[in-house]
């Protein structure tokens, strides 16, 4: 059988995003729009200690303002919510609880510990103003480097260290590799702490329907599935009267990728009050209390022999988790893909190393736009740049020379990864091609004879996408996230509903999705409706990160529309006496090829469920299916960025003169959501290069708890990026395509530092990399 | 500038401002009689007063919107001099054709002031108020020797730019007064000016700004004004410098004296954003920027 989107009309157009009408009118309709009537409005009052026992709490004061309707602690909350727990395969891993608050100890800044609710978030502010709480401060240890230390303060002592993860990962004979080496260049990296700074903080509303017993929980998440199924084991009901809508979200990058205890708290107080119970987060708490990214100190060492030929590659990884797990992901995430994918797109036969995942009185770490490659990708590009420079070689052609080629995939990295096959090579040679690589190198001449501080930075990566149920998205994580369902179905009037289990925010879902699903079914895009982010469309679902949704969900969206496209088929052949095979359905109209004969898909929908005995009655079939797909493998993604900066060699100030990148996203569904993807990652990227930053003090305060001095680049810093897609072989998946949301951000801050390096003969090992941090390193005369 | 609020131990309580009064003031006698009230605040533009309300790091009794309050917001050229009312926003500063004429820097350093958004409310009166130790607008008052006229219930007073500038986030002003008016005498023609700033990013606090006003006689600088900000407790005059550069070529020699003069008094922070160490560079860096700028745009020879 042949399907239209063989040829296909929409998967591949620039279509304009289905979504913007409404989110650029003012028409969206996020959490914190719906307002219930007696909704009770959430202020939590936070742990200001890092590391404290709860003596006591007086919530007298609070309990008597005005407009108050509840204050309510952790013994409040304990008999109406259980905690939550991410368990892990892995061995050596100790899992934490979450719990909705905190109970006896915090251990972070910004954790919540008391819940006021009021008529107005304003009253409840007030009220938790009026909240006397009497911590016992314990010893911290802030610095990964004192938390790993003998004798540390424990965060968990139950756990009997702060290390709560290590795994090792091994191939071939590492020794053996450095041995025969003739250069070895090695370094400590570290990728600062970062926060995902979504344009909408995270919100929820819990609403209990007295009548159904039931809980409907409106939250600002990417995981309504995983948020339903959490919700139904923590209070104890089935998932049939647990429902969670996620609206229009404003954005994640992973910061709404977990199960928060806010979420607990407002869903248990609600069903308790019968009343609906709303939080919407501010900017400090979003910048205190949602999960924050990388952190990672890197030190690695690759040996080389002398015609560059890469040998081995050792690490060692410390990953500053935060204080604890999050859910589900568990506290493996970023710290174990660090290491999982520091060996990239190069061909190492021997790579050895260690992580090691340490608790720290700080927000807990948690998927952020990335997860571990931008770590691993910074620390592997730099050991190259190195490499390059002991050599002799130029970067570029000492990438050329290791990249893994054609030919051999599909390749196994040292860490265990398979590497279908990609165009790392291509997106080397197209990049350099896109700026002008040799001519810049000329420029580049001319400027330092000049005096100018001008530099060239690159940086090839891989990434797994679009994971199927062979590994689950983070290492030893015991849930599926391998497979996607859509449920699609043609109604009485024709029209086409086609309903995923994933939540997009702000991804362009709606728009892709229906494009697969036209030419699939052979349809217009506005004969469809594409419903997402809410639970209850599809028995299970785990939601849209991972660069998952358009592999995953977009094949299942294939699967089902195929499926319904027999069955409609099937009922046309029958009401024009035709083969099957005749027919062809395009526009949303079937038509008997080469005749002038044809029904609308409204036409066959009302002969198949209004026009009884069109169609004999055994004969009869809904137009509607369900099914899901599971790609079983992962299939890389991967590209080569080309950074160009100039640094003012009297102020360090760092300008990015151009920016391009070369990827291979597979086939491209919809090059103008892809573009802004990838302008998107690398404004991320370029943050984390030069800008974004967490900072906890010793004492373990967050300095940075507004956008005063948590920088995130603006429009302002961010240069034009001149993108070049691969046009190679598509991927061995359903739709040809591979996930292309987080490579932005994993190549920029290599690139840049990268660059940077190059501009300055200096040894860039800490980002971001700013002005200040140049005119110490000067000051104190370090060079590569 | 951004509106920025001081480093602060987080309770994680706010976002909502505490509970306040608002009272909106229909003309300058009713202003300053609700100003006589204990913690009333003024409300301008609220670029810098609302987040810090919403942190509840203030806790005004009372918010008095002077928005309404006719003729605060006037620009005027006057005998000598141009009178700027408080109620400026930034923006028209940096548009309108008087102060172009007047004062250049002016137009050109009001580009550095946050962004547009924030430069369409935001007041030159709540800026000098407010007086943060990166703001541009203390300043370019200090600079063009600038004199501010405060009033209260109690009548007005004229008060210099160096006087009225104390300390960090602290100014002359009683608790009932309130700024009217900036008075900035007129600069001798061929005057030439310079403006450098570096922050973070584009519209940030500066990390250090200079502006330097000069003229060139005989192929010598005459009337140096060097000001700078974002390097110490409050806006400074490098009068040591000014010193320096008066009467001399602006040949390297002399150039450099300035700067190490300049480097000399500063008492720069260290904060996330840079460290002492950096600032007091860059200034050098930003003033030696500035004074060949202003030179040029004096007409003296390169």
């Amino acid at each position: 059988m042949t399907f239209a989107e063989a040829r296909p009309r929409f998967v591949g157009a620039p279509i304009r995003r289905l979504e913007d009408p409404r989110l650029l009118t003012g028409h969206g309709s996020f959490t914190d729009d719906h307002a219930p009537p007696r909704c009770a409005h959430v202020a939590f009052r936070r742990a200001d200690h890092p590391h404290a026992r709860i003596v006591a709490v007086d919530t007298e004061g609070a309990a008597r303002a005005p407009g108050v309707i509840g204050v309510f602690t952790a013994a409040d909350l304990a008999p109406l919510v259980r905690p939550l727990r991410a368990t892990s395969r892995m061995k050596e891993y100790h899992a934490t609880e979450i719990l909705a608050l905190a109970s006896d100890i915090v251990r972070y800044v910004g954790q919540p510990v008391v819940a006021v609710l009021a008529d107005s978030r304003y009253m409840a502010e007030d009220a938790a103003e009026l909240l006397d709480i009497a911590y016992e401060p314990l010893p911290v240890a802030t610095s990964p480097a004192e938390a790993v230390a003998p004798g540390a303060a424990l965060l968990h002592p139950e756990a009997g260290t702060n290390v709560l993860l290590t795994r090792a990962f091994t191939r071939g004979d590492i020794d053996a590799a450095f041995a025969a080496a003739s250069v070895t260049v090695s370094g400590t990296f570290r990728l600062g702490r970062k926060t995902p700074a979504a344009l909408e903080n995270r919100a929820c509303l819990a609403e209990w329907d007295h009548a159904r017993r039931a809980l409907t929980i409106h939250a600002a998440t990417g995981i309504p599935g995983v948020l339903r199924d959490a919700l139904a084991e923590c209070l104890d009901l089935p998932g049939t009267r647990v429902r969670v809508i996620a609206g229009d979200v404003g954005g994640s990058f992973g910061g709404k990728g977990s199960v928060y205890p806010e979420e607990l708290a407002v869903a248990a107080l609600a069903r308790k009050l019968g009343r609906p119970v709303k939080w919407t987060g501010d900017r400090m708490e979003d910048l205190t209390a949602t999960s924050q990214a990388f952190d990672e100190i890197v030190t690695a060492e690759l040996a080389l022999a002398a015609d560059g030929t890469m040998l081995g590659l050792r690490a060692d990884v410390l990953g500053d988790i935060g204080a604890g797990s999050i859910y589900p992901w568990t506290a493996a995430l970023e710290p174990v893909q660090v290491v999982s994918f520091l060996p990239g797109p190069y061909r190492i036969a021997a790579y050895a190393a260690r992580v090691r995942g340490v608790a720290t009185p700080k927000s807990p770490t948690g998927p952020y736009r990335g997860v571990g490659r931008p770590a691993a990708t910074f620390a592997m590009e730099r050991l190259v740049d190195l490499a390059a420079a002991r050599l002799g070689l130029d970067p570029a052609e000492l990438r050329r020379r290791n990249l893994v080629t054609a030919e051999e995939f599909p390749y196994r990295t040292g860490s265990g990864l398979i590497w279908d096959r990609a165009g790392f090579q291509e997106s080397l040679a197209a990049a350099c091609d896109a700026g002008n690589y040799a001519a810049l190198r000329e420029e580049q001449a001319i400027a330092r004879g000049a005096g100018r501080w001008f530099g060239i930075g690159l940086a090839t990566y891989a990434e797994l996408t679009g994971i199927g149920s062979r590994i689950a998205v983070a290492p030893g994580m015991p849930i599926n996230t391998g497979t996607e369902t859509s449920s699609i179905r043609i109604d009485a009037t024709g029209a086409v509903t086609a309903a995923f289990g994933i939540a997009a925010h702000g991804q362009g879902l709606e728009t892709a999705l229906a494009q697969v699903v036209a030419d699939a079914l052979g349809c217009r895009i506005e004969d469809i409706a594409i419903l997402q982010g809410d639970s209850a469309l599809v028995p299970s679902s785990t939601g849209t990160y991972a660069s998952r949704s358009a592999v995953i969900a977009g094949g299942a969206g294939a699967l089902a529309a195929r499926e319904v496209r027999r069955k409609l088929l099937r009922a046309a052949a029958l009401l024009l006496e035709v083969a099957e095979a005749d027919l062809d359905a395009t526009d949303g109209i079937v038509r008997v090829v080469g005749t002038d004969r044809s029904l609308t898909f409204r036409e066959i929908a009302r002969a198949v469920y209004s026009e009884m005995g069109r169609i004999p009655r055994d004969r009869r079939e809904d137009l509607a299916a369900s099914e899901t797909y599971d790609p079983y493998l992962g299939t890389a993604a991967c590209a080569t960025h080309l950074a160009v900066v100039e640094v003012d060699p009297e102020t360090y100030h760092i300008t990015i003169r151009a920016y391009y990148v070369a990827e291979d996203c597979g086939r491209i569904i919809n090059p103008l959501i892809v573009d802004g993807q990838v302008q998107g990652g690398v404004a991320q990227g370029i943050g984390a290069a030069l800008l974004e930053d967490v900072v906890y003090d010793g004492a373990g305060q967050i300095l940075t708890a507004s956008f005063v001095d948590y920088l995130l680049p603006t429009a302002a810093e961010i240069p034009p990026i001149g993108i070049t897609h691969l046009e190679l072989p598509p991927p061995d998946n359903l739709l040809g395509v591979r996930g292309m949301g987080e490579g932005g951000t994993i190549g920029a801050p290599a690139a840049i530092a990268n660059a940077v390096a190059d501009a300055l003969g200096l040894a860039i090992t800490d980002l971001p990399i700013t002005p200040d941090r140049l005119f110490r390193l000067l000051a104190s005369g370090e060079t590569a | 500038m951004a509106s920025r609020t001081p480093g602060t131990r987080r309770t994680g309580i706010a976002m909502k401002p505490a509970p306040f009064r608002y009272h909106l003031a229909t003309d300058l006698p009713d202003a300053l009689s609700a100003l006589a009230e204990p913690d009333a605040k003024l409300l301008a533009g609220g670029q810098s007063l609302m987040p810090m309300a919403n942190f509840r790091l203030l806790r005004p009794s009372v918010l008095i919107d002077i928005n309404r309050v006719a003729g605060l917001g006037a620009l005027a050229q006057q005998p000598g001099g141009i009178r700027i009312g408080a109620l400026s926003r930034h923006a028209t500063i940096e548009t309108a054709a008087l102060i172009a004429r007047a004062h250049p820097i002016l137009s050109h350093a009001m580009t550095h002031v946050a962004h547009p958004t924030i430069r369409n409310r935001g007041t030159i009166g709540g800026s000098l108020a407010h007086n943060d130790p990166a703001a541009e607008w203390p300043m370019l008052v200090l600079l063009l020797d600038g004199a501010l006229t405060l009033a209260s219930r109690r009548g007005a007073r004229v008060v210099a730019a160096r006087d009225f500038l104390t300390g960090p986030l602290a100014t002359a002003l009683a608790q009932d007064e309130m700024v009217i008016a900036i008075d900035l005498p007129d600069s001798p023609p061929g005057t030439g000016w310079g403006f450098a700033e570096i922050a973070r990013r584009h519209g940030d606090f500066a990390l250090a700004a200079v502006g330097v006003t000069l003229r060139a006689k005989d192929g010598c600088i005459a009337d140096p004004r060097i000001a700078l900000t974002g390097v110490g407790d409050t806006a400074l005059r490098a009068g040591a410098a000014e010193a320096i550069l008066n009467g001399q070529r602006p040949d390297a020699v002399v150039v450099a004296a300035a700067i190490a003069a300049i480097r000399d008094v500063l008492h720069p922070m260290t904060d996330l954003h840079a460290s002492a160490a950096y600032r007091r560079h860059l200034a050098g860096v930003l003033a030696a920027r500035a004074i060949r700028d202003a030179w040029r745009r004096a007409g003296g020879e390169a």
